[in-house]
Formats: C-alpha cells, structure tokens, sequence
C-alpha cells in the first residue's frame, strides 16, 4: 500500500503544481465555472416567480437553489475528464510508453485526477459551499446542513468520482479507435450534464423515463450525491442508493479491465 | 487586392474541405455534440414549460425564438473564425504567429481563413430550425423589412462576436495565453440567451454595455417578436447593433495589431 | 542590402519561483525580469553575400534573425532589409525575403506539399510564367517532384527541410535567412542542401544569412561570420582572420621509439616558457607525443628541436588548430576579445 501511494503521488502532485500554474486561468476559471450556475439560479428564480405551486419537481425554489450550487460542487470533484489525457497520450503515442513501464495505466490516470480533484475541491468548491451555507442560513433562513447528511454526502461523492473516472477510461478508450474525439467528448459531457441531473433535477423528468435512469451510472454521479446532501432519501431508500453506487464502481472497474486488456492486445500488435 | 485575397481564401477553403472530406465520422460527431448541447437546452425549457404557463411573461415558443436567434450569429462567428481561438491559447506562446508574420498578407486574415470549423454547422443549424419552428407557431411577423433586419442583424451580431473574442485573444500578446479571458467573454453570452430582465440590473447592465451580447440575441429578437420593454425596442435596435459592431470590430482590430508590434515569439 | 545600426531587444517576463511553493508564491506576486537577447548590435551585409551567423544557444541569434524578418520589433535601433523597416512595413519586406526555420516548418501540415506550393504562388502573388520558371530551377536543385503530392506530415526530415527551402525561394526572395537549415539531417541531405545554396547564391546573387551549429556549414558556404555572444556582437570577418585571431594554439605531434625518455620532463621548463603557453601529451600506445603551444609565442622549429634533443622523432605532423575548437571556445565564453 505504501509502496503504491509512493509510485502514483507525483502523478497527483504533478498535476496540482500543472494547475496552479498560470495565474490569470486560475482565478478566471473560478469565475466562468460559476457562470452557468448563476444563470441556472436565475432562470429558476423567474421560473419560480411564474409559478403559485410551492414546489416543482418535489424541491422548493430554497432547494433549488441548494441543488443549482451544490451541483457545482459537486461537479467539480467528480466530473474529472481523463479521456482528454488518454485522447491527448494516444496522440502524443505516450500510451505504449507507458506499457512498458511497471505501473498501471489507469491507475496513473486516476491518480491525476485526484490531484485534480484536491485542487478543485481545495479552491472553487469549498469556498462555494461555505458561500452557500452562510446564504442559507443569513438570506434563507435555514438551518446549516445535518453533519450526518455531510459525511454521507462525502462518502457518496468520493464514490460518484470513481464512478465517473472509471467510466471516462472506459469511454476514454475511443480514443484508441478515432484521431478526433473532441465531438464524442461534445456529446458525452452534454449527455452527461443531462442524465446526471446537473442540467435539471431528473424528478423533473417523467415518471417512466425517471425508470429508465435508474438503470443508468449517470444518476449515480451526481443527483444522488446531491439529493443526499438535502436530506431526500432516507431509512432503506438512502441504503440502496449508496449500495447502487458500490455496485456501479465494481461494475465499471471490470468493465474498464476487460476494455484496457483488449486495446492492449490490439496496441501491441498494431504499435502505437 | 481584394481579388488577391478572395482567390487565396478560396484556394486555402478548398483545401481545408478536403481535408474534412477524409474524415467524415469526426465531422459527424463534431456536429452531433454542437447539435445535442443545444437541443438538450431546449429540452430542459420544455421540462420546465410543462409546469408553467409563461415565463416572466414569455411564451415557450418566443424564449425558443431568442434561444435559435442567439446561435445562428455564435455559429456563423464559429465557422469562420474559429483559429483566434488558437491565437489565445497556443500559437502566441508557442511562436506560431511566425509563420503568418513571414508572409506578405494581412496577418487576421491568414490565420482566420486556415481553418473553418465545420462543428459550427450543428449550431447554426440548431439555431435555424428553433427560429423556424417558433416562427410557424406565429411568435413573429414575417415581413420584407423584417426579414431584411433579420439578415442585417445577424451579420452585425456575427461581427460583435468575433471582435468580442478578437480582443481578448489579442491580450495574449501581452500576457502569453489569454484563452481563459477568451472563455470569460465567449461564455458570458449565454447569459444572452434568455431575456435579460430574469437577471439582476447589474448583470443586465454588464452584458448589454459592457461585453454587449444582449444586442446580439435578446434585444434585436425582442423587436422581432414585437414586444415592449424597458429599452423601447424599435427597429433601430438593429442600427444600434451596428453602430456597437463597427466600434467593437475597429476596437479589437487595433488591440491586434498593436499586440503584434509587442509580440515576443518564443524561445525566451 | 542589410544594415543593422544598434539594434537592441529586450525582453521582460514575470518572475517564476521554483518548487511547488514557488507556485503558490506565483500565484500573489507580480516581479518582472528583463533580459537584454541582443545588446547593441550593428553590421551591414552586401548583397550576394552569405553572411554566417554564429553563437551558443541563447546568444541572440535567432532574436536577430527575428528582427530582421519583420516578427520581433526592435527596442531600440532600426534594421533595414533592401531599404525597408522590416517591422514597420512587414508586408513589403515579407516580399523581399525567405525565411527557413529548421525547427519548424512553415508548410501546410496536413496538405500536400503541391498544395501548399498552390497556395504560396497566391500568397506572394507569383505570376504562371513565374512559377513555371521557379518549379522547374528547384526541382532540379532539390529535386521536389519526387514527393510533391504526400503530405507534408508524412515527408522525412530531409524532404521536409528541401521542401521548405524550396517554399522561402519560390518567390525569388532577394535575401535568404536560414536559421540551422541542417539540423539532425543526415550528411547525404546536408550536402545537398548546402548545394542547393550555393547554387542560388551564385545563379540570383541572392543575400544569405545562416545561423547554425555546424561547422561544415560554415566552411562550405561563409565567406564571412559574424559571432555574437550573450548578446554582443563579438567577432565580425572572414574566416580566415578568424582562425587567425582565435586559432593562436598550434598542435604538433611526433612519433617517438623511446616515449619514455620523457617521463617526468616538462617540455615549458625545456624550452623556457611559462607551463600555460604550452602542453605535452603522450600516448603510448601510438608512441606519439603531441605539443600544444602558443603560435604567437613559439615557433614550429623551436619546439621539434627541444624535443629532438631528448630524443630522436621518426614522424612529425603539424595541425593548425581546426575551426570547431575556435567555436567551442566561443561557445564556452572562453574568447578573450
């Protein structure tokens, strides 16, 4: 154990340092990622305004704006795009360089993505959750969130980012296969945004097409998490939603094992 | 010389057709993920309009109106001149402006006509179908004036947005890489793509004077869809477009041209 | 045809800190540095001339070069091209000249090379008749036809560096800038190249200035160099009063039965001289002995007979000291001016 935290650290570190270094993208980046969240908050404040029902999609406009931010926090932990680096390594012609050294593909990837993550969760997101408990409690008037919907919230979320890195290897692995996945990767992330609930809460959706994501990894990483967090499952119903996760990590682990070994086979007899 | 550069850019435009020729399933998906993006917007506001009635007063069909309005100039924009974007993250930095500064021809227009980017087509595309559909729910007056403004106001648009990104491309001849300052700008116009009222007075305040994308979307579409607001919209909303186009085109073609006299190439 | 008068560039940049500290320390402060590239500089060129322009990595170079294309602007100082600035009025200057970036193509990647040919015929506006007359003078120069229809990406370098001499010449430039037109090419294409250069200059009188790290390059084609070091323009002539000035140590080496008769002998103390003007090395196995020494100080007779009188030479062979260790030294900074 020690011995592989020692092998894939600098990959994490390695990565921190890549991000903090150019200044301007560092507080601009801040900015723009909350730039849809802030419209998302105002569309739904008039969309509230035009409506006399107290709740839409089983959330008040509070939760909604509980949701719209936490969301974003959200996001930005689990939504760490690695198939760019694979696409960006399959181009460069790194990924059998790193064949023929002793470690781990994806396991370099994911280290990096949780440097990543640190990072995103150390700068944005942290600030924007405290930003969003003070709101709440100052201009909503609402109690500050239960520690215990917390620490299940963490934990939901830890396992909604590997079910979302090791998704991307797996989908990453087109790469393999096209020179240019910017359009896949157009297509995925707006897929993404839409079935994971980030565009709109997915009780907005109707009851049958609800059904249907319930057989999907999507809602897993990150309405779950979310609708966690304000407290909506509760008692057998929050058990099955975080085994459902547990389940979709082993799941996507085998899934990505099978798909590493046959791109492999195919690279050592291709070259690449 | 003007032939000069229309024959080059025919010459450069064919080239790069062939190319995309080669590769037919990239250009596929590249439109597809445009295409869904936008769609997936339109998705959303229906979720939303099977639980309300108007929102702020609007109809589905006329937000549908302004959504399709504010893509057409973004793609158009997208097509044409998508290698300033280059300019704000690489080829500053990595000294790629070299080449285009060796050769006898206006730089922009040797870095602009490089490269078109057929993605684009998925967003005009979308843009075109929105506007047509929420014209044939009647949202919209189709009139000899009208359709002439509706042109006008799209190539006006279409100039704002690429002087808009022009600009702060061109701060990267002073600070290396401006390709987040490029995406500050570029994504303040989705604030544009919904009725600028839903914001607060300083946001309103920000996307129509300061980085003005509400001229490009919401306040020439609101003249065509014949509602009233603060601003009394008329149809010299669409000279206003043009007066802010002209101004911002000039703007940032000087900010260019003056970043080339202080750029450093690389290797220091 | 190019005059350079006290040229400057200065270049400032924010300062970095190292380590992953340094990042954070980064991200709050706002230090500039400046570095001066080229400090003061002035020379001029004649037409027809190839001109080679010498230094270690990070002397100036190619910020010259850069200036004198037109991409940098000077901070102080003024160049002019064919009697044109060739910051202020790039447009004709780019007419004038032809530039080649070993490092870098200015080809069209992913076309083929006929194409990017097309294009630049438009570009700088070459006439049919023109062109004809160009193809048909480097094809049979560089012999360009052999790959004209693959892709750029998929030419050798050797291809790629003819294909990209034979872009800069196709509109007649009247001056030629070559910034290491033979780095990593095999000696087969380097020779070629080096043809294909000549031959230019001697056929349009084309103005070539060369900036490489090969020392054949400028033995074949310069007439002249000029060598710049952290900035400064230290030595502007011919080659040969190059080899003069710098070229002061002499090297002699003689065959000797008896090597070991000089065991222990410094050959300084034999001759009268300070150990610094002159050095001996022996190798055993060839039963040789060479003597380095200062030219200015010592004569070729003086020293074969100190060692004569040690012992008896059955061989002698005097070498001038060769071109790439005056350049080593200049590289090294060791040039005393």
């Amino acid at each position: 154990m020690n011995k592989t935290l020692k092998i894939y650290k600098p990959f994490a570190m390695n990565e921190l340092k890549r991000q903090m270094a150019y200044k301007a993208s560092f507080y601009l980046f801040l900015v723009i990622s909350l730039f849809s969240s802030f419209i998302s908050y105002f569309l739904w404040m008039a969309i509230y305004g035009s409506t006399d029902a107290n709740t839409l999609g089983g959330l008040s406009q509070n939760e909604m704006v509980i949701y719209i931010f936490m969301v974003y926090v959200t996001s930005s932990i689990v939504t760490i795009s690695i198939s760019e680096w694979v696409s960006e390594d399959v181009v460069k012609g790194s990924v059998a360089m790193n064949l023929i050294k002793p470690i781990d593909y994806r396991m370099s990837l994911i280290s990096r993505a949780i440097g990543t993550m640190i990072y995103q969760f150390m700068v944005p997101s942290i600030l924007v959750w405290i930003g969003l408990e003070v709101y709440k409690v100052t201009v909503l008037g609402m109690d500050l969130t239960h520690l215990s919907n917390i620490i299940l919230y963490l934990l939901s979320s830890v396992m909604s980012f590997l079910i979302f890195v090791l998704f991307d290897f797996c989908f990453g692995m087109i790469a393999f296969f096209t020179t240019y996945i910017f359009g896949m990767l157009m297509v995925k992330d707006a897929l993404i945004s839409f079935l994971a609930g980030q565009l709109i809460p997915l009780s907005f959706f109707p009851e049958g097409i609800q059904r249907i994501f319930d057989f999907l990894p999507f809602s897993s990483m990150i309405y779950t998490p979310v609708m966690i967090y304000l407290g909506k499952y509760q008692g057998s119903e929050l058990i099955f939603v975080l085994s459902r996760q547990v389940v979709w990590v082993i799941l996507l682990y085998i899934l990505g094992d099978l798909i590493w070994r046959k791109v492999t086979k195919r690279l050592v007899v291709l070259g690449g | 010389m003007i032939k000069r550069y229309s024959r080059l850019y025919k010459v450069l435009i064919s080239q790069f057709f062939k190319v995309i020729m080669q590769s037919k399933v990239d250009f596929l998906m590249g439109l597809l993920g445009f295409f869904l993006t936008q769609i997936l917007g339109i998705v959303f506001l229906y979720l939303i309009f099977d639980k309300i009635e108007l929102l702020n007063g609007w109809s589905f069909e006329q937000l549908i109106f302004i959504y399709g309005f504010a893509q057409i100039p973004r793609g158009i924009d997208h097509l044409l001149t998508d290698n300033i974007w280059l300019v704000a993250w690489r080829w500053v930095i990595s000294g790629d402006i070299d080449r285009y500064m060796l050769r006898p021809m206006n730089i922009l227009f040797q870095i602009i006509s490089e490269k078109l980017q057929p993605d684009a087509l998925g967003e005009i595309l979308i843009g075109c179908i929105l506007v047509a559909k929420s014209i044939s729910a009647g949202v919209s007056h189709i009139t000899i004036t009208n359709v002439i403004l509706f042109f006008l106001s799209i190539i006006a648009g279409t100039i704002i947005y690429t002087s808009i990104k022009l600009f702060f491309a061109s701060l990267a001849f002073w600070v290396k890489i401006s390709g987040p300052f490029v995406q500050f700008a570029y994504q303040m116009a989705d604030f544009a793509k919904y009725p600028t009222e839903i914001y607060t007075k300083s946001i309103g305040f920000i996307i129509t004077w300061v980085i003005p994308f509400a001229f490009v979307a919401y306040l020439p579409a609101s003249y065509f869809l014949g509602v009233e607001n603060s601003l009394g919209i008329g149809a010299y909303i669409i000279g206003v477009e043009w007066i802010i186009a002209i101004i911002l085109g000039i703007i940032s073609y000087n900010m260019f041209q003056k970043g080339l006299t202080v750029y450093e190439s690389a290797g220091n | 045809m190019i005059t350079v008068k006290n040229v400057s560039k200065e270049f400032v940049s924010n300062k970095k800190y190292p380590g992953f500290k340094g990042a954070i320390k980064g991200l709050f402060s706002n230090e500039k540095v400046s570095k001066v590239a080229v400090d003061n500089i002035s020379f001029h060129i004649n037409k027809g001339e190839i001109v080679g322009y010498i230094g270690s990595n990070g002397a100036g170079k190619s910020t010259t070069i850069k200036m004198m294309t037109g991409i940098l602007t000077p901070t102080n100082g003024e160049c002019l091209v064919n009697g044109v600035n060739p910051s202020k009025q790039r447009k004709i200057n780019a007419q004038n000249i032809g530039v080649v970036f070993g490092q870098r193509t200015q080809l069209w990647w992913d076309l083929p090379l006929s194409e990017s040919f097309t294009i630049l015929k438009e570009i700088y506006n070459i006439s049919d008749q023109a062109y004809q007359e160009s193809m048909t003078f480097l094809n049979k120069i560089l012999d360009l036809y052999s790959f004209f229809d693959r892709p750029v990406r998929t030419l050798s370098l050797g291809q790629r560096m003819r294909a990209d001499l034979g872009a800069a010449l196709l509109h007649n430039p009247k001056v030629l800038y070559l910034d290491e037109p033979t780095i990593g090419l095999d000696l087969v294409v380097k020779d070629n190249i080096r043809k294909a250069i000549k031959e230019i200059n001697e056929k349009y009188q084309t103005t070539v200035i060369l900036t490489t790290h090969d020392i054949e390059d400028i033995e074949e084609l310069c007439s002249r160099i000029i060598v710049i070091d952290n900035g400064k323009k230290i030595y502007d002539g011919s080659l040969e009063k190059l080899k003069d000035t710098y070229g002061t140590k002499r090297k002699v080496s003689m065959e000797i039965k008896q090597l070991n008769a000089f065991e222990g002998i410094e050959l300084s103390e034999t001759l009268g001289v300070t150990p610094d003007l002159c050095s001996t090395r022996l190798d055993v196995e060839k039963n040789t002995l060479e003597v380095t020494f200062d030219k200015n100080k010592l004569q070729v007779p003086q020293v074969i007979n100190a060692v004569m009188s040690i012992a008896d030479v059955q061989d002698i062979q005097i070498q001038e000291t060769e071109l790439a260790e005056i350049v080593k030294a200049i590289y090294q900074h060791n040039v005393a001016k």
